[in-house]
């Protein structure tokens, strides 16, 4: 007993390193010799590491305890803490999850919305008339007036519509949309060289929305024969067409295809094309490969991208018909030969250039 | 969506030459500087003050024993650190307790700091055994053992103070105390 206390004692003592150096090396001989001394002093050892954790960590503690005790942890945690209402917190945790939903909500409701749009045919039709830029025109003729002041001619106030047609005889009968003409009190053409020539309209053919003008001005010479005729018979699906137009001030080629036979809603009067037409293109002739007048370019469906509708050719000829025949000058305003047939589509359009005209019409 | 944290906070040089020093400052202003953070974390993530408290305190046991045992380098900043690892302690706990912990709100960045939280638990079960078996010794052992090995009195104080007739009777005491503790300390 007393020699395993003097023992612990040197143990102690060797291991805070306050044995002088003799006494370290015999003790450490001794350790040597014999492994349960040795054992000892291992265990001791881990045990006073241990010990000193323990009494620091403790003490750590203790100070921190103090510091904790001076925190105001209350107002804290209602400053940090978590939103009382339930809805707030449901919110700030599931933020991802709900805007995940709510935009997979929006997106099948878009979905949804243009569906029904597409399937229904819902979309209205709309007048390819074109209103022109008053401003730009207002524009152009400031500028004129100050080039040329003192010229006045009549013509100089901007036309409000605008419109394409095309002769129907060489004397001068024009053929284009009603409602490009609807309401108008003056009504003047434009060929593809820029010659403007007063015209009044003829004939109102409500039913079909065609139009015929005359000519009706002195320096109107007579169109040498028409190139193209006019085609009776329907034309099959899938048929590749062109057309003409005035969407701006110069002459506007498209190109594309019949897509269905009837039109509108099924309208059996008009053929449905494929075909880029905008404001402006309304009354522009259709033409197949051959030139042959097909129909006359009137409405496109809006929301619907290409589908444009034409008047068939038939009803051109109803309303040809209903002229008088005494004021056609000639009796066949076509020609039965149709001179474009065999030719390229640029020849072909270099033609009928001259017999497409930029309708101006003033309301 | 996290709230500003107001309090002054100590830069980390001032913290790790304070720890380094013993500097109780130090401690303070650190203890005080990074609470708030901790308790906003663990609020908003299931737990009350008291886990906060818990854990904040754990999180500053890790950082002192890192720095004290000289390999601490300051590759981020001391918040990032406390914060990654009071909030690896308190996913601990959380599934310990099988409590949901798969979306955890967080308010800062993070490290990794893996290691350093296995080396204190490794230390904290030490503690912990350390704690018991003195709980365990009853007095007055546990008050002479402390008063010899942590507070450091010489024998001839503690043979006064606790009234034995001669020193030797005091070491024999505090010899039979000391082979209980370890006895205790070893086998739990």
């Amino acid at each position: 007993m007393r020699n395993e206390i003097e023992l612990e004692g040197i143990i102690e003592d060797y291991l805070n390193g306050k044995l002088n150096e003799e006494e370290a090396k015999a003790f450490e001989q001794l350790r040597l010799n014999d492994p349960s001394v040795d054992h000892k002093v291992v265990a001791h050892k881990v045990f006073l590491e241990s010990l000193n954790d323990y009494a620091s960590i403790s003490d750590l503690k203790n100070k921190m305890n103090q510091v904790h005790a001076q925190i105001d942890v209350e107002t804290l945690s209602r400053q940090l803490g978590p939103h009382p209402s339930f809805i707030v917190n449901i919110w700030r945790k599931n933020k991802a999850a709900i805007a995940v939903a709510a935009s997979f909500i929006l997106l099948t409701v878009v979905t949804l919305y243009s569906i029904q749009q597409t399937t229904q045919q819902s979309g209205s039709v709309e007048l390819v008339s074109r209103e022109l830029a008053k401003i730009k025109n207002s524009q152009s003729n400031l500028i004129r007036k100050i080039n040329s002041s003192n010229v006045v001619t009549p013509n100089l106030k901007p036309a409000n519509f605008g419109g394409t047609g095309f002769a129907l005889t060489s004397n001068g009968y024009i053929l284009t949309n009603l409602h490009v003409v609807a309401d108008a009190d003056s009504v003047y053409v434009q060929d593809s060289k820029g010659n403007s020539y007063k015209a009044v309209v003829k004939r109102k053919d409500s039913q079909y929305d065609l139009a015929i003008l005359k000519i009706e001005d002195k320096s109107f010479n007579s169109l040498s024969n028409l190139p193209y005729r006019l085609k009776q018979n329907v034309i099959g699906m899938g048929e590749s067409v062109y057309t003409l137009g005035f969407p701006k001030d110069d002459a506007v080629y498209g190109q594309g295809y019949v897509s269905s036979k009837t039109g509108y809603n099924g309208d059996t009067t008009q053929y449905q094309v494929s075909i880029p037409v905008n404001p402006g293109n309304s009354g522009g002739p259709l033409l197949d490969h051959d030139g042959n007048i097909i129909g006359v370019i009137s409405a496109k469906q809006n929301q619907v991208d290409g589908a444009t509708f034409a008047v068939k050719s038939k009803y051109i000829q109803e309303a040809l018909n209903s002229i008088p025949n005494d004021s056609l000058g000639t009796k066949v305003a076509f020609s039965k030969r149709n001179s474009l047939q065999g030719l390229s589509k640029p020849k072909q359009v270099n033609k009928i250039k001259d017999y497409v005209f930029m309708i101006k019409v003033y309301k | 969506m996290s709230n500003k944290i107001s309090s002054s906070v100590p830069t980390d040089r001032e913290v790790v030459l304070g720890i380094l020093n013993n500097s109780e400052e130090a401690l303070n202003k650190l203890y005080a500087g990074y609470f708030p953070m901790i308790l906003q974390f663990i609020l908003n993530n299931n737990g009350d003050e008291d886990d906060a408290k818990d854990v904040y305190q754990e999180g500053i046991i890790v950082l002192y024993n890192k720095i004290k045992s000289g390999n601490f380098e300051l590759s981020s900043k001391l918040k990032t650190y406390i914060y990654s690892v009071c909030r690896r302690i308190w996913l601990k706990k959380l599934s310990q307790q099988s409590k949901k912990s798969n979306d955890v709100t967080d308010f800062d960045d993070l490290i990794s700091v893996e290691e350093d939280v296995e080396q204190h638990e490794e230390k904290d079960r030490q503690f912990d055994k350390m704690q018991s078996a003195l709980l365990h010794l009853g007095e007055p052992c546990k008050t002479i053992i402390q008063d010899f090995y942590i507070n450091n009195l010489s024998m001839q104080d503690i043979c006064e103070k606790f009234g034995y007739t001669n020193t030797d009777n005091a070491k024999t005491q505090k010899y039979k105390c000391l082979q209980r503790l370890k006895k205790l300390f070893f086998q739990s």
